[in-house]
């Protein structure tokens, strides 16, 4: 909101400077952004008078002035206005002076004739759209005065960020009325002198007996009075009033709208002026479009669009029709031209939630509705009234016929709340006294009733929506006194020695899970949670299960992620393009899926990411090269599962083939056996190679390795296990090493599940050591390789000797070739 | 002294004489090696002069042996020290090329995300004043978010955050105070609480992301006034950011606290004066204030929602938001640089 200070001290005798009250305003809890000058971009436009006239000798068009701007040489102006005439006095850009369209005045020659300087137009100046011909300013200003100061245009503005409780800030006098309160300066209204006349006939007319206002519902429209004007000439408004409008960014109109809208800015209360010949009947009646509107409800408001109603939106109507979006906008139908004498002047208060729909449903927010929404000052609307039909007497020439038609089926009513000083002092930590919170309270426009000094009955001002509770009255004290002062005291927190330690916490077992994953050589990502349909559609993930966000900023942030491939694959596209060509990536975040049981409607699960793409290790000596590939991405989980203790011998993870997986091939299923009384394995993630076709539109040329985990699974089972110390051994281990050769497409796995299956006695631990595939078919895949695996046999009590180890290791070398189709 | 003790106490001094002359030949640990067999060895020179031993009467053998274990450990000294000799010459020779400014085999490094690691120094200084970290839903219902929040439907405060919906009743939540009331509604007062985590608006420009990152504060309890808010921030930035951290409190508003305040600090970057020799300070824009949080008293209308006696307890609010001290703290210009998870970027806060 854009309040001119020069409009602000008509209100409250402020002679400090605008940076001081900008400074106050916002400690008062009224944040100033800005600090502005409205005409900066024709600050530098000076009056000049036109000494002498005369037509260009080469073109009939341009006029070649001998202009005075209060320099010791006249300068010559070649202008091309067909107004300008000697003797004139007129705003000139001297050269060197930047216009607000950007233009640069530069010394010219005009057919032959030099020019230094622009005779300016209202339009070049941006103070209306007039460019017929120049602007001639009054006689009696003086030759090189400043433009801004001549026509005494507004140079200090500031810009106030209201917030919503504030409603009765959203005007002049609402500011001033903080001003005052701030710097202890008495308010003034502006003085009223309207002159009411009688009916342009004979007879007498009381305008309360000629209008008649029907409220439907009083929660609706508390209050709707109207004036009605007559003889009115719409034209343009007076310089003070077009410029004090251009001073806070609203556009001038005519002189009956910009009047309504100086009102608004001034005082708060939104006005509406009806062509009152257009009305029929003299009935006004504020009611919702239903029931009286029935089939396919409209109407088109003064800017030409058909809006469509709904039952519940709040109508203005005449004796027949709907002619106005009540406290949003008037109707085409009875709107004022220029051609309108007779004005019906509404001033009327509205329900805010109901204005509030349907400007938001018809997205139609206007200075009016804003308000409306917010809270107007009931008790005050008269004085809206009274004022601006003065006002519109004055600058249209109309006549304000006596009276007000009016219905107020629901009055202001004080309410009171109670006030207890010793609980203000403990909430705010301050200790204010009663005179204080007293002086305060009144000057805020309460009344105090202090008879019980330890509970105060305050009534609340009309202005002040906001002050509904005791609280809000604490607020104010406080708000005044100054929240800044109040002091700074460390709580003591009372808390149960019970409660729960930060690593117990969601959050404390992430960002381990985190520092995990930076340990293991892995850059954090953050994403976005939403992605596009298209981004889930690529991966081929289903339809079902997918959040759809009912009001997305854009098409590609318009679901919520189901799986936490697709910001990581994104980052891959970005990287990619920015030359970064090996990635090691982790991300950490939810992913989405819709749940009909879930009180908010989704199931979030937490995953933890990982992706490895290109090179495996620095491109720098003295690292091998290779691409990454299955192992190390595998490396990554299984090095998870012994960070979490979830890689013991008897939670050892089964690492199984999913064929068809939508996005990952090979996709390999994490699974974890079964907890106690349950066969079904645990299925932690998954890990897999994005489908080449897949990555290509991450342009992704060589694989990309991801593993998708759950997090919140990782975290329950973690929670579990807790390390139990073995005794060292004692006695030395016996190595035996054994080659299975076997097919090539037998699992390793499987191999080391048939050796423990065998329960070789001694056997304390099985490794592969070494994989060799020596013969290869005609296409060049092998048909057979050599698996060498090391098993570690130990007695817990003695040295073993050759002997027993060779029968144990004997079992294993015979047995194995009887369950799998192996050689040994 | 008889003859055979005689002789067999020179034969030994010759040869401590003879390996001494001997060792400096041993021009390696295998020639070490053969000398120690020849003059040590089971069938070495000293066994070979111990034959005498046997020919020796009683009153002569404690002497011939004293001699022989003393001649056993000087050749044992003289010929270990020759293989230390070799060693050092050896360890020197594998020295020679010995180049400590080739780069090390470095694993690869990881990082935490600036966002991440501004998330876990806040909740650590917040932890460390007593509070405990919960988490709930990102996805929420609008009880949660708003109405609970002392924002009805229809009230002009939900306009402050423009909200992305799921549904008529279902939203992104928008701020982290879901949290307050979740927490409320599951617990017994005092209540003291810290919420980190996602959030999101239907915002987006150079200064708004429509994911951004929150952590609400929420304590309550008998008798918390807004002296105790004012002494947990102040002792809370002054932690994040500098021992010297000025503390503003300016008159706010939100729906779900009352009273309101921003919180400003004074600004980092140049100490609060608004400019740095002599040119105006970027971070504070001149004003040498920062606008870091918001905060306030909860407001009765919550307690009331979550079952709580406003007469009965009171409590303090904050909010803040995470990329806003990554920014600060980091001095990163561009919001948007936090979620392109460029690795240029990234392997700068590593």
């Amino acid at each position: 909101m854009f309040i001119s200070l020069q409009w602000l001290r008509e209100f409250v005798p402020y002679t400090g400077s605008v940076k001081d009250l900008a400074d106050r305003l916002t400690m008062q809890g009224l944040e100033v952004e800005a600090i502005l000058d409205p005409f900066e971009s024709i600050a530098k436009i000076v009056v000049g008078h036109v000494v002498d006239c005369a037509r260009h000798p080469e073109a009939e068009k341009l006029s070649v002035c001998s202009v005075d701007v209060g320099a010791a040489e006249l300068l010559p102006i070649v202008c091309g206005a067909p107004n300008v005439a000697t003797g004139q006095k007129v705003p000139v850009a001297l050269l060197g002076t930047t216009m607000p369209g950007g233009m640069e005045i530069k010394k010219a020659k005009l057919r032959g004739v030099v020019s230094c300087g622009m005779i300016c137009s209202e339009r070049e100046l941006g103070l209306s759209e007039e460019h017929a011909g120049i602007m001639v300013l009054p006689a009696g200003l003086r030759p090189g005065q400043l433009l801004t100061e001549a026509l005494g245009l507004e140079r200090e503005v500031i810009e106030v960020s209201i917030t919503p409780n504030r409603a009765d800030c959203l005007s002049v006098l609402g500011i001033a009325r903080e001003a005052a309160l701030g710097f202890g300066l008495p308010l003034t209204m502006p003085a009223l002198n309207l002159v009411e006349d009688a009916a342009a006939g004979d007879a007498p007319v009381d305008v309360a007996g000629l209008v008649r206002i029907d409220i439907a519902d009083p929660e609706l429209c508390p209050v709707y009075r109207a004036r009605v004007l007559t003889g009115a000439k719409i034209g343009k408004s007076p310089d003070w009033l077009r410029y004090r409008l251009l001073a806070i960014g609203q556009r001038p109109i005519s002189n009956i709208v910009d009047v309504t809208n100086y009102i608004l800015m001034e005082l708060g209360q939104p006005l509406h002026a009806f062509d009152r010949s257009l009305l029929k009947g003299d009935v006004i009646r504020v009611a919702p479009a239903q029931p009286y509107l029935m089939d396919a409800p409209s109407i088109t408001t003064l800017d030409g669009q058909e809006r469509k109603l709904l039952g519940s939106d709040l109508l203005i109507w005449d004796a027949e029709r709907p002619v106005a979006l009540a406290g949003v906008m008037g109707g085409a139908n009875s709107s004022i031209s220029d051609a309108s004498t007779e004005v019906l002047l509404e001033c009327a208060i509205f329900r805010p939630g109901t204005i509030r729909k349907t400007a938001r449903r018809l997205a139609l927010p206007s200075e009016a509705s804003y308000r409306f929404e917010r809270g107007v000052d009931q008790v005050g609307s008269l004085f809206a009234l009274e004022r601006a039909a003065q006002l519109m007497a004055e600058v249209s020439g109309a006549k304000v016929l006596t009276g007000i038609a009016m219905s107020e089926p629901k009055p202001w009513a004080d309410r009171s709340h109670i006030f207890r000083l010793e609980r203000c002092n403990a909430l705010l930590g301050l200790t204010l006294t009663a005179d204080f919170c007293r002086t305060t309270l009144i000057g805020l426009g309460c009344g105090v009733d202090d008879t019980d000094p330890a509970c105060w009955q305050v009534s609340s001002p009309s202005h002040r929506l906001d002050l509904e509770r005791e609280v809000d009255l604490f607020e104010e004290c406080g708000r005044v006194h100054g929240l800044d002062r109040i002091p700074a005291v460390l709580p003591k927190i009372s808390k149960s020695l019970e409660s729960v330690q930060m690593s117990d916490t969601e959050f404390g077992f992430l960002q381990g899970l985190k520092a995990w994953a930076v340990g293991a050589g892995l850059r954090e990502a953050i994403n976005y949670s939403f992605v596009g349909t298209e981004d889930l559609d690529r991966l081929n993930l289903p339809a079902s299960g997918r959040i759809q966000i009912a009001n997305p900023l854009s098409e590609d942030q318009n679901v919520l992620r189901t799986e936490i491939a697709p910001g990581l694959l994104n980052n891959v596209r970005h990287n990619l393009s920015q030359g970064n060509a090996s990635l090691r990536l982790f991300e950490v975040a939810k992913a989405f899926v819709a749940d009909t049981t879930s009180d908010t409607s989704a199931r979030e699960n937490s995953r933890l990411g990982l992706l490895v793409h290109g090179a495996r290790h620095s491109q720098e000596w003295p690292w091998e090269q290779g691409e990454a590939d299955y192992l190390d991405v595998k490396g990554l989980v299984e090095n998870l599962l012994t960070h979490y203790r979830l890689a013991s011998q008897k939670t050892v993870a089964a690492y199984v083939l999913e064929p068809g997986h939508p996005y990952l091939e090979p996709c390999v299923r994490v699974e974890l056996p079964g907890t106690a009384g349950k066969d079904e394995p645990t299925l932690i993630g998954r890990i897999g190679r994005v489908q080449p076709k897949i990555a290509d539109a991450y342009h992704a040329r060589k694989d990309v390795w991801l593993a998708d985990l759950d997090a919140d699974l990782l975290r329950s089972l973690s929670r579990a296990t807790t390390p139990v110390f073995r005794s060292l051994p004692k006695f030395p281990p016996v190595r035996r090493d054994v080659t299975v050769i076997c097919p090539a497409t037998l699992k390793s796995q499987d191999v080391e599940a048939a050796i423990r299956d065998i329960r070789p006695k001694l056997l304390e631990s099985l490794a592969l050591v070494a994989v060799y595939a020596p013969d290869a078919n005609d296409s060049g895949t092998p048909t057979e390789r050599n698996l060498t695996f090391r098993l570690t046999y130990r007695h817990a009590e003695r040295t073993l000797v050759d002997k027993e180890v060779d029968k144990e290791h004997g079992k294993v070398l015979s047995g194995l070739p009887q369950k799998l189709p192996v050689r040994i | 002294m008889n003859e055979t003790l005689k002789s067999f106490l020179e034969g030994l001094d010759g040869l401590t004489l003879e390996c001494e002359a001997r060792r400096g030949q041993a021009c390696s640990l295998k020639d070490v090696e053969a000398l120690r067999v020849e003059f040590l060895g089971r069938k070495g020179k000293l066994a070979g002069a111990m034959v005498l031993l046997a020919q020796m009467g009683p009153e002569d053998k404690p002497a011939a042996g004293r001699k022989a274990n003393e001649i056993k450990a000087a050749l044992t000294a003289l010929l270990e020290s020759r293989q230390a000799e070799l060693e050092a010459a050896s360890t020197k020779d594998d020295l020679a090329g010995f180049d400590p400014s080739l780069p090390g085999r470095r694993p690869a490094a990881g990082s935490l995300h600036p966002i991440t690691l501004a998330m876990q120094e806040i909740c650590e200084v917040l932890t460390g004043l007593g509070f405990e970290v919960v988490a709930g839903p990102e996805v929420e219902n609008d009880w949660n978010n708003f109405e609970a929040l002392n924002m009805p439907p229809d009230h002009p405060a939900r306009d402050m955050q423009d909200t992305l919906y799921i549904s008529d009743n279902i939203v992104l939540r928008t701020h982290t105070s879901p949290l307050q009331v979740r927490t409320m509604m599951s617990r017994k007062p005092p209540v003291a609480v810290i919420a980190p985590g996602k959030v999101y608006r239907r915002d987006s420009d150079i200064t708004h992301t429509p994911m951004f990152h929150q952590i609400e504060g929420l304590l309550v309890d008998k008798g918390v006034s807004m002296a105790d808010l004012r002494g947990t921030l102040t002792a809370f930035v002054r932690q994040l950011f500098s021992a010297d951290t000025k503390v503003r409190f300016r008159p706010s508003f939100f729906p779900f606290t009352e009273p309101s305040a921003e919180v400003d600090i004074s600004c980092m970057l140049c100490g609060g004066a608004g400019h740095i020799k002599g040119e105006p300070c970027r971070v504070c824009k001149k004003t040498g204030w920062v606008e870091i949080l918001g905060c306030g008293m909860v407001d009765p209308n919550v307690f009331r929602s979550v079952g709580y006696d406003p007469e009965a307890v009171t409590g303090f609010a904050f909010g803040l938001g995470v990329e806003r001290v990554a920014m600060l703290k980091y001095g990163i210009g561009d919001l948007r640089m936090f979620f392109e998870n460029d690795v240029r970027f990234l392997e700068q806060f590593s």
